[in-house]
């Protein structure tokens, strides 16, 4: 439970800032889609940015200057008319600039061109005494701004840079591989002559880790694409019933596992962000719900994988959408989540019987292999892991100290997880 | 704050030495970093639950530290103190179980809907079907306190506060030794697992047993002859 308030200006935002004494704090979001708990705020103040939503391209430097509330899939449509292309754009477009600072989202070319925050130039940010500041890579409140979870301040637009592309479309190459080691060999031998590297695991049945690794270059002849705005079928209402067991998942991996092989030109957008296609597609979890668990974990430490198959095997948790990408350099942001390594997505129903205390133990074994989980999709990671899996936490809490004295921004994770 | 689980964090059980207090934090799945405060005689939340000034300070610090994800108000007394004249003995009950529990009912729900979300489980009893001429001295205490329960849960409706009912039957505690069982007795632990229960379900009232809820509504349909034969065990 929470207020909403609408802001158009910066005046409208400062005149919140002014006014609320609630002392549950403010907090910004974008299209409150968030996995976890990281756009919530409790008996506080949500401040609705949707109106920032401009988008002013310039060819010649090859930058947008975008508005805090425009989304990714927004930004992707204006800048492809122009045959440019933000270079990191991740798996969904229903992603705001805002949230693309606050979480420092990734795409399938992580290995090659970093976080977003790598082609980010500059942050206009307004703290929380209401000043309007720009920040550049130089300064130390960027970097605390980027991965920072909006608890440093409201991303009024930020400065980013745009690949020019020569086409619509990305060559994509697909593989069918049988195992885990199989996968993990493909993609590591693929980074150096791919833009996008990433591959589908099927972790139900014997969870040896089979899958699809898919790999693409930027493509230079163009596809047609059907109207890109369109959203494509929406799942109806499903009574909040949860349909993800482990019969259904296995059923649909099997599919998925068996579907022909893409090897040539796919559309960009299409290629991007596959589950856009289908809308609400979450209902198939029911009222229970489902959480997201994303981790890394450094090269050599792929071991830790056989444990995690072996427990989530005995627990009967099949996951629907197992992700494996292999990322490359960090960004110097102290909270943001990629680094060397690989990391794992899984989407599992709330309604596995076990699964928080398996995850739990999980949680341990991955910080003892000096891993660490995606904060923006958390909702249940203990608190007193997150100085072990962000160990620069409190470089950052300094910094947002000098930003927010007064504690103006919180959220029910930073609550939860004792952040601030 | 609850986790994704819809786990508590921050769990004040009030009422620190309550058995069946005990015995639902301990039917609540284990967390390392959970915070269990336990409110009672002593400790760093020393209470006496009858102090009023007490209760405001008490409750207060608990807010004031974070958010608060449950509160399980377990302080209840009998009113069968043999060293207390009859009249004494209703006054003591009186004041804990309706007076008191009542009081920390408003000031806790207060802070919690400030914060806009937490869970608050009452402990009723199935004393507050009907009257029955042992114990409707005691019963009286909790059908005040169960009525209360409810007019405040409907208001809560929408603010993210929640308030749960947990009435049991006869339940073998210290609070109840040297007592002859009734029928569908139970153990702290057992009452426990319903408690844990309650928080959880969707509806306001758990009883405990759950058939409980049955025996009640015969209980209460009964014709007053009857009812008084077969309470006169």
């Amino acid at each position: 439970m929470s207020s909403r308030a609408k802001v158009a200006t910066v005046e409208q935002i400062q005149d919140l800032l002014s006014t609320s004494k609630s002392g549950r704090g403010l907090l910004p979001i974008g299209l409150h889609r968030s996995y976890g708990d990281s756009a919530l705020n409790s008996g506080g103040i949500l401040v609705d940015l949707a109106a920032f939503h401009g988008i002013n391209i310039d060819m010649q430097s090859r930058t947008a200057i975008v508005g805090a509330g425009v989304t990714i899939a927004a930004l992707e449509r204006a800048a492809l008319v122009k045959s440019l292309f933000p270079p990191v754009v991740p798996g969904t477009g229903f992603v705001t600039m805002g949230g693309a600072i606050a979480a420092d989202i990734h795409g399938k070319s992580h290995h090659r061109t970093g976080s977003f925050s790598q082609c980010v130039r500059v942050i206009t940010l307004m703290l929380a005494s209401g000043e309007v500041v720009k920040l550049t890579p130089k300064d130390p409140e960027f970097w605390a701004t980027v991965g920072g979870l909006g608890l440093t301040g409201i991303v009024l637009e930020i400065e980013v840079e745009l690949h020019a592309l020569q086409s619509n479309s990305v060559d994509v190459v697909e593989h069918r591989v049988k195992n885990l080691s199989e996968m993990i060999e493909l993609l590591s031998r693929s980074d150096n002559d791919y833009e996008h590297t990433v591959a589908w695991i099927d972790l139900s049945g014997d969870y040896r880790g089979r899958g699809v690794v898919s790999l693409g270059n930027y493509g230079t002849a163009p596809v047609k694409v059907k109207e890109s705005e369109s959203v494509g079928p929406s799942l109806p209402s499903l009574a909040g019933k949860n349909f993800i067991n482990p019969l259904s998942v296995k059923a649909f991996n099997e599919i998925w596992y068996r579907k022909p092989l893409k090897n040539g030109a796919v559309a960009l957008t299409k290629y991007m962000h596959p589950l856009d296609g289908i809308s609400n597609w979450n209902r198939i979890y029911g009222d229970t719900g489902f959480l997201q668990y994303q981790f890394v974990i450094d090269i050599g430490r792929e071991e830790i994988f056989d444990r995690l198959f072996r427990g989530l095997r005995d627990l009967r948790a099949a996951s629907f959408l197992g992700v494996l990408k292999k990322f490359g350099n960090a960004s110097q942001a102290p909270l943001s989540f990629p680094r060397s390594g690989w990391t794992l997505t899984l989407d599992y129903s709330m309604a596995v019987p076990g699964l928080e205390k398996f995850l739990r133990g999980f949680d341990e074994e991955l910080v003892a292999a000096g891993g660490r989980v995606y904060l923006i999709k958390d909702s249940r990671v203990s608190p007193e892991l997150i100085p072990l899996m962000y160990p620069q936490i409190n470089q950052w809490r300094d910094i947002r100290r000098t930003m927010d004295p007064t504690g103006l921004w919180q959220s029910d994770q930073a609550r939860r997880l004792h952040l601030c | 704050m609850l986790n994704g689980f819809k786990n508590p964090g921050r769990i004040a059980l009030i009422g620190a030495k309550s058995e069946i207090g005990l015995a639902i934090v301990s039917q609540l799945p284990e967390d390392k970093s959970r915070e269990v405060i336990l409110v009672g005689r002593n400790g760093e939340y020393a209470l006496d639950v009858t102090d009023r000034a007490a209760r405001e300070r008490v409750v207060e610090a608990i807010f004031d530290k974070g958010d608060l994800d449950l509160a399980i108000i377990a302080v209840g007394l009998l009113g069968n103190d043999p060293t207390k004249s009859p009249a004494d003995n209703l006054l003591a009950a009186m004041d804990v179980n309706y007076l008191s529990t009542v009081h920390l009912l408003e000031l806790i729900s207060d802070r919690m809907k400030k914060q806009a979300h937490g869970t608050i489980l009452v402990i009723s009893s199935f004393a507050q079907a009907r009257p029955r001429d042992d114990n409707f001295g005691y019963g009286s205490t909790k059908a005040g306190l169960d009525f209360y329960a409810r007019g405040l849960a409907s208001t809560l409706n929408g603010t993210g506060v929640t308030l749960k009912i947990l009435r049991p039957g006869f339940v073998k505690s210290k609070m109840t030794e040297g007592m002859k069982a009734a029928p569908f007795s139970i153990t702290s632990q057992e009452c426990g697992k319903y408690g844990a229960r309650a928080i959880r379900s969707r509806g306001l009232v758990m009883w405990a047993p759950s058939i409980l809820k049955y025996i009640a509504f015969i209980f209460k349909s009964l014709p007053p002859s009857v009812f008084r034969k077969i309470s006169h065990r």
